[in-house]
C-alpha cells in the first residue's frame, strides 16, 4: 500500500451496503483525521459543556459532603426502604459499563471487525461509569471512611470480613472490574499515544504524550507480546463482565425479599446491563461523531449494528420481565404475587408502565432498517432506554422493600434533594470525565482502524483477483 | 557503541519481504527488528519469535490468585473466626466462589500488564531511533526495518542491502551508551 496516496476504501459488497470506513482513506489520512480532535483548540460548545459538567461535579461534591457530615439520614431511605437511590444509581452506573467491555472484549474474541471504531469510546465510558458506580456502595456504608474493613487484613480488632455476605463480593468485583478495564484500555491506548506523540505540534504535547506512551516504538517484538497480552485480557474481561453483574444481582437474589429472591436475576441483570450500556454508547456517540470529524470511521453501519444489538438485548430484557411476573404467579406464593401486583399497580405503578414503554416497546422500532439509521430516532430511543433502565432498577428495589411480608412494616419512600443531587451530580461528574477524554485521548483506536483499513483493502484485492481468474477460466471454457 | 541502520518501506508486506531477505543474507534474528503502526501479520515467523511468555505467567498468576483468595476466605471465615449466621456452615464453599473467581481474574490481568511492562522495559521514554525525525512515521503510517551493528564499518554494507531492497529512506543512528 503506497503511503500518502489516497485509495478507494473497499465497501462494495451486496451483503454490506453500508461501509465500515467511508471515503477514500490511507493510513496517513486516517492518522491525521483521528488525531485532529486532540490537536484542535477546544470550541465554544466544549467549554460550555465543560462548565456545565463542572457545575454538576460541584453538586456531586456537595451531596457527598452532606452525606458524610449528616450521614445516610440525609437520604430519603428509611426502614424498610433501607436501599434506595444509592443502590439504584450503583446498579444503573455499573450496568452502563458493561457494553463497553462487551464491545471491546467479547467482540475481540469473536473477531468482529466493526468494533474497531467504537471500542475506545465504549471502554472510556466503562471506566468512567464504574468510577461513579463504585462511589455509591461506599457512601451507602454509612461510615465510608472505614471501607477498608472489607479487606481481610490482620487488624487490632482481630476480626475478619464476612465473606458469606454480598458486600465483600461487590467490593472485590468492582475493584477488579475497574482495574482490569483500566489496564485493557491503557494497553490498547499505547500505540495511539505514540502516534499522538509523533504527530504532536507543541513541545508540551510532545512531552505529555511521550510520557504516557511510555516509549512505544511499534517494534515487531513489542507487537508480538502486545497481541498476546491484549487477547488474554479480552479473554479475561469476557467472563469478568458476566460475573460482575451476576454478583450485583446476587445482592438481591440471595436475600429473601419477595421480588428479589429469584434465579432469573443473574442472566436478566447481565442482559439489562448490556442493553443500557449500548443505549448509552449510542446516546454519547451520535452527538459527538460529527463535531469530532469521525463520520468516516463511525459510519451509519456502526449505528445500524448497535441498534440491532439494542433490539436483541431489549428482547432478552423483555423476556426477563416476563419470567419474573410469570414465576411470581406460577410459584403460587402469595407474598411474591402481592409484591409483583404492587409493582404493577401500587404507588409506583406508573414507573413500572413507563419502564415497559421505554424498555419493551421502544426497542421494537429497530426491526425496521430505515429507523436503525435514522439518527434522530436512534438517539431518542437510546435516551429513552437510558432512563428506562434507571426506572427498572427503581421498580426492582423500592417497591419490593416498601411492601414486603408484613403490612405493619410497609412504608412509603420519598427521595430528598441529596438523593437527586447524587444522581444528577454523578451524571455531571461522568460528563466531565468524558469531555476530558474527548479532548486529550484519541477517541477512536487509530492503530486498529488502520489495520482494519489494510485488511479491507487486501480482502477487496483478493476478491478482484479471484474474479479475474474466474472470468479467465470461463473464457477458456467458452 | 551501537549503530542502528534503518530503512523505511511502503507497506508491511514489503518490510516483511526485506526482513526475510536480510535473514537469508545471514543477519542474526536478534539484530533485526521492524517497526510498524499496527501489527503486521507474519512478522513473528520471519523474526522467529517464540510464543510470548505472558500466557504462562497469566495462567500461573490466575491459579495462584484463585487459590490465595479461597484459602483466605476459608481460613478467616471457617478456621480463625467461624461465624454462625442462620446456622450456615462456616465453610460455605458456594459463597466463596465469587471472590475466588474475581481474584483469579485480577491477579492474571495484573500479571499480564506488568509482565508486558517488564518485557518492554517500560517506561523508557527515550529510544535511539527517536533521534531520527523521519522515524516519526513508524507510529503513523510507515514501516521500518532496523539492523543493529557494533561498529560503524559494518553499517555500510547494511545500507547497501536496504537500498537494494528498495527502501524509501535509509539512515544510520548512533546509540550512545
Amino acid at each position: 500500500m503506497a503511503e500518502g496516496q489516497a485509495s478507494e476504501t473497499p465497501t462494495r459488497d451486496a451483503l454490506e451496503p453500508l461501509p465500515l470506513i467511508a471515503g477514500a482513506q490511507s493510513a496517513e489520512s486516517l492518522t491525521g483525521s483521528l488525531l485532529s480532535p486532540l490537536q484542535r483548540k477546544a470550541g465554544r460548545v466544549w467549554w460550555a459543556l465543560f462548565f456545565l459538567t463542572l457545575g454538576g461535579t460541584g453538586l456531586f461534591a456537595l451531596a457527598i459532603t452532606v452525606t458524610l457530615v449528616r450521614g445516610i439520614g440525609a437520604w430519603g431511605n428509611n426502614i424498610p426502604v433501607a436501599w434506595a437511590f444509592g443502590i439504584i444509581d450503583f446498579v444503573w452506573w455499573i450496568g452502563f459499563g458493561h457494553a463497553g467491555t462487551l464491545i471491546s472484549a467479547i467482540l475481540v474474541l469473536f473477531q468482529q471487525k466493526w468494533r474497531a471504531s467504537v471500542n475506545r469510546f465504549a471502554e472510556a465510558m466503562t471506566l468512567f461509569a464504574v468510577m461513579q458506580a463504585g462511589l455509591f456502595p461506599l457512601l451507602h456504608l454509612g461510615r465510608p471512611w472505614v471501607f477498608y474493613w472489607l479487606v481481610p487484613y490482620p487488624n487490632t480488632m482481630k476480626i475478619w470480613p464476612q465473606f458469606k455476605s454480598a458486600l465483600p463480593w461487590d467490593m472485590v468485583a468492582i475493584t477488579t472490574y475497574l482495574l482490569v478495564s483500566l489496564m485493557f484500555w491503557y494497553l490498547g491506548l499505547l500505540p495511539d499515544l505514540a502516534a499522538a506523540r509523533d504527530r504532536a505540534t507543541t513541545p508540551r504535547r510532545q512531552f505529555w504524550y511521550g510520557l504516557f506512551s511510555l516509549g512505544w516504538t511499534g517494534s515487531a517484538r513489542h507487537w508480538h507480546h502486545w497481541r498476546t497480552g491484549y487477547l488474554l485480557l479480552a479473554g479475561l474481561a469476557t467472563p469478568l463482565v458476566l460475573s460482575v453483574h451476576t454478583i450485583v444481582s446476587f445482592d438481591f437474589a440471595i436475600s429473601l425479599v419477595p421480588g428479589w429472591h429469584s434465579t432469573i436475576f443473574p442472566p436478566y441483570f447481565v442482559a439489562g446491563a448490556i442493553f443500557s450500556g449500548i443505549a448509552l454508547v449510542l446516546t454519547l456517540l451520535l452527538p459527538v461523531r460529527g463535531p469530532l470529524g469521525l463520520n468516516h470511521v463511525i459510519t451509519d453501519k456502526h449505528v445500524d449494528i448497535l441498534a440491532k444489538l439494542l433490539l436483541a438485548t431489549g428482547l432478552m430484557v423483555s423476556y426477563g420481565y416476563l419470567q419474573e411476573h410469570f414465576f411470581a404467579w406460577y410459584s403460587g406464593d402469595e407474598y411474591e404475587m402481592a409484591a409483583y401486583a404492587f409493582k404493577r399497580s401500587g404507588t409506583w405503578g406508573w414507573i413500572f408502565w413507563l419502564q415497559m414503554v421505554t424498555n419493551v416497546l421502544v426497542p421494537h422500532l429497530f426491526w425496521f432498517a430505515k429507523l436503525r439509521t435514522n439518527l434522530v430516532v436512534v438517539w431518542f430511543a437510546a435516551l429513552a432506554v437510558d432512563v428506562g433502565m434507571w426506572l427498572e432498577r427503581f421498580t426492582i428495589i423500592v417497591p419490593s422493600l416498601a411492601h414486603d411480608f408484613l403490612p405493619k412494616s410497609w412504608e412509603h419512600f420519598s427521595p430528598t434533594w441529596v438523593d437527586f443531587g447524587l444522581l444528577f451530580g454523578s451524571m455531571g461528574f461522568f460528563g466531565f470525565l468524558f469531555l476530558l477524554f474527548l479532548k486529550f485521548v484519541p477517541p477512536v483506536p487509530i492503530s486498529e482502524v488502520k489495520e482494519l483499513h489494510h485488511e479491507l483493502k487486501e480482502a477487496l484485492e483478493e476478491k478482484a483477483k479471484r474474479e479475474r481468474t474466474e472470468s479467465a477460466l470461463r473464457e477458456k471454457e467458452a | 557503541m551501537r549503530y542502528w541502520v534503518v530503512g523505511e518501506f511502503g507497506s508491511g508486506d514489503e518490510a516483511k519481504k526485506a526482513l526475510r531477505r536480510l535473514r537469508e543474507l545471514g543477519y542474526a534474528k536478534d539484530a533485526l527488528d521492524a517497526f510498524s503502526p499496527y501489527p503486521v501479520e507474519g512478522l513473528d515467523e520471519v523474526l522467529e519469535l517464540k510464543p510470548s511468555p505472558v500466557r504462562w505467567l497469566a495462567l500461573l498468576a490466575g491459579l495462584g490468585g484463585a487459590a490465595f483468595a479461597y484459602v483466605v476466605q476459608w481460613w478467616t471465615n471457617a478456621v480463625d473466626y467461624p461465624l454462625n449466621v442462620g446456622n450456615r456452615p462456616p465453610h460455605a464453599w458456594p459463597a466463596f466462589v465469587p471472590i475466588t473467581f474475581e481474584t483469579m481474574v485480577l491477579f492474571a490481568a495484573l500479571t499480564i500488564f506488568f509482565a508486558l511492562m517488564f518485557l518492554y522495559r517500560f517506561p523508557r521514554p527515550h529510544h535511539p531511533l527517536f533521534e531520527l525525525e523521519s522515524f516519526r512515521t513508524a507510529s503513523t503510517g510507515g514501516f521500518w526495518v532496523s539492523i543493529t551493528t557494533e561498529t560503524r564499518e559494518e553499517t555500510e554494507p547494511v545500507l547497501g542491502h536496504l537500498r537494494e531492497l528498495a527502501a524509501k529512506k535509509t539512515s544510520v543512528v548512533e546509540e550512545e551508551s
